[in-house]
């Protein structure tokens, strides 16, 4: 196989707001999904060393719920979901979340210290 | 079809009372309805040039006028050297793909309308520029050579014409994947092929996966191997910007997600078959 180095493409460079035009749902979803991948490095060992803490739990629970969703889509997808309807499917699975979020944050309301 | 449906819908019936009066009124009315808009277009050569720079120009619109028209009304009548590429002007070629307003599109089938009073007119990213709007091509259609983006025919054909019902699984398979026009809109749109110049990139894919799925073709697993690399088919990160972007309504999301999920069966199959005759995977 050859190897097609073109070094000198016009791609725009990431900190530029052109970079970032171009990107449809697809894609801010799995941007979305690498930052809470990475929040969720930072924010683990923290919640491992003090589990107590509110707002971490409230955001990792936030994160993991979104890292999740993507997660099922991409998933779906790879088993012959159709396409077509990737981004219905990419709604769906946020209002899933969205009410998975809320399930889980407040079942059990004694987890809580703010609501205690 | 809806676009054709669309034209046809604004055209003016021929042979109609209202066309043999000519109103005053109305040439009026059409005279002042032509608002100008302000064009931008990327000028200098290659990317990183110190010429590089956007020059604006007002263009007068008309009804149902395309970003090509804009490009052919400042090239005729403002600046001749303005350099960009089309050819059929009906959207059936893909040359005249560029970037408009941030977003790669097909300059002939793009209109002006309710595109705002600026237009940004940009060459594809992922391209290295010639110049103005002018890109060249050549890495796309190598990494299509590279994955082999011709029929091997198998010599079947010699003996007999090739049977493929269209209601056959394989058809199935391979219809929603064959009408590209190799514009490179999807290549433009991949944030893949921007971080991994190597990338053989959604079109190549997407014409490996019509291939691969084809009973004429005597490559079979050996083209499958070739595209599914670390810089083929496993490079995909199911973005769907090619999916989203193109004007042809393909997935070579679709097509490049058909591929790993052959290799993956493939895979299986042979590891469970090494099992059963008693030896290591891969011996």
């Amino acid at each position: 196989m050859t190897s097609v180095k073109d070094p000198v493409t016009n791609k725009p460079p990431v900190w530029k707001i052109s970079a970032w035009r171009s990107m449809y749902p697809g894609m801010w979803s799995w941007v979305l999904q690498r930052l809470s991948a990475l929040a969720l490095i930072v924010l683990f060992p923290i919640h491992v060393m003090n589990p107590y803490i509110d707002s971490v739990r409230i955001t990792m629970l936030l994160l993991v719920v979104w890292h999740a969703m993507h997660g099922i889509k991409v998933i779906l997808t790879d088993f012959g979901f159709p396409d077509r309807h990737q981004r219905k499917l990419l709604w769906v699975l946020c209002v899933v979340g969205v009410a998975a979020f809320f399930w889980l944050a407040f079942m059990h309301k004694e987890y809580w210290r703010f609501m205690a | 079809m809806n676009e054709e449906a669309q034209i046809t819908e604004g055209t003016p019936e021929t042979g109609t009372q209202e066309e043999s009066v000519p109103k005053k009124e109305e040439q009026e009315e059409k005279a002042e309805k032509r608002p100008a808009v302000r064009v931008r277009i990327r000028r200098g050569g290659a990317a990183g040039d110190p010429e590089e720079r956007f020059d604006a120009f007002q263009v007068e619109t008309g009804p149902r006028m395309t970003v090509l028209d804009a490009l052919v009304a400042v090239q005729s009548a403002q600046e001749p050297t303005l350099s960009f590429r089309y050819s059929c002007r009906v959207g059936m070629c893909g040359t005249c793909a560029l970037k408009v307003n941030g977003r790669p599109a097909w300059a002939c089938r793009t209109r002006l309308e309710g595109l705002g009073d600026e237009i940004t007119l940009e060459p594809l990213t992922n391209f290295p520029v010639l110049s103005d709007l002018a890109v060249d091509m050549s890495p796309f259609f190598e990494k299509m050579k590279r994955a082999r983006g011709w029929l091997e025919p198998t010599g079947a054909a010699e003996k007999a014409p090739a049977l493929i019902a269209p209601n056959s699984r394989e058809r199935k398979r391979i219809e929603p994947h064959i009408e590209c026009i190799t514009c490179g809109i999807c290549y433009a749109s991949c944030s893949i092929v921007g971080h991994d110049s190597d990338y053989l990139g959604p079109a190549a894919l997407n014409r490996a996966y019509t291939l691969v799925n084809d009973s004429r073709d005597a490559l079979g697993p050996e083209r499958l191997l070739e595209v599914c690399t670390e810089d083929g088919a496993w490079r995909c990160h199911s973005q769907y910007n090619c999916t989203e972007s193109c004007p042809k309504g393909i997935s070579p999301t679709g097509a490049i997600k058909g591929l790993k999920r052959r290799a993956v069966s493939g895979g299986v199959r042979r590891f469970a078959a090494s099992i059963f005759r008693g030896r290591a995977p891969g011996a």
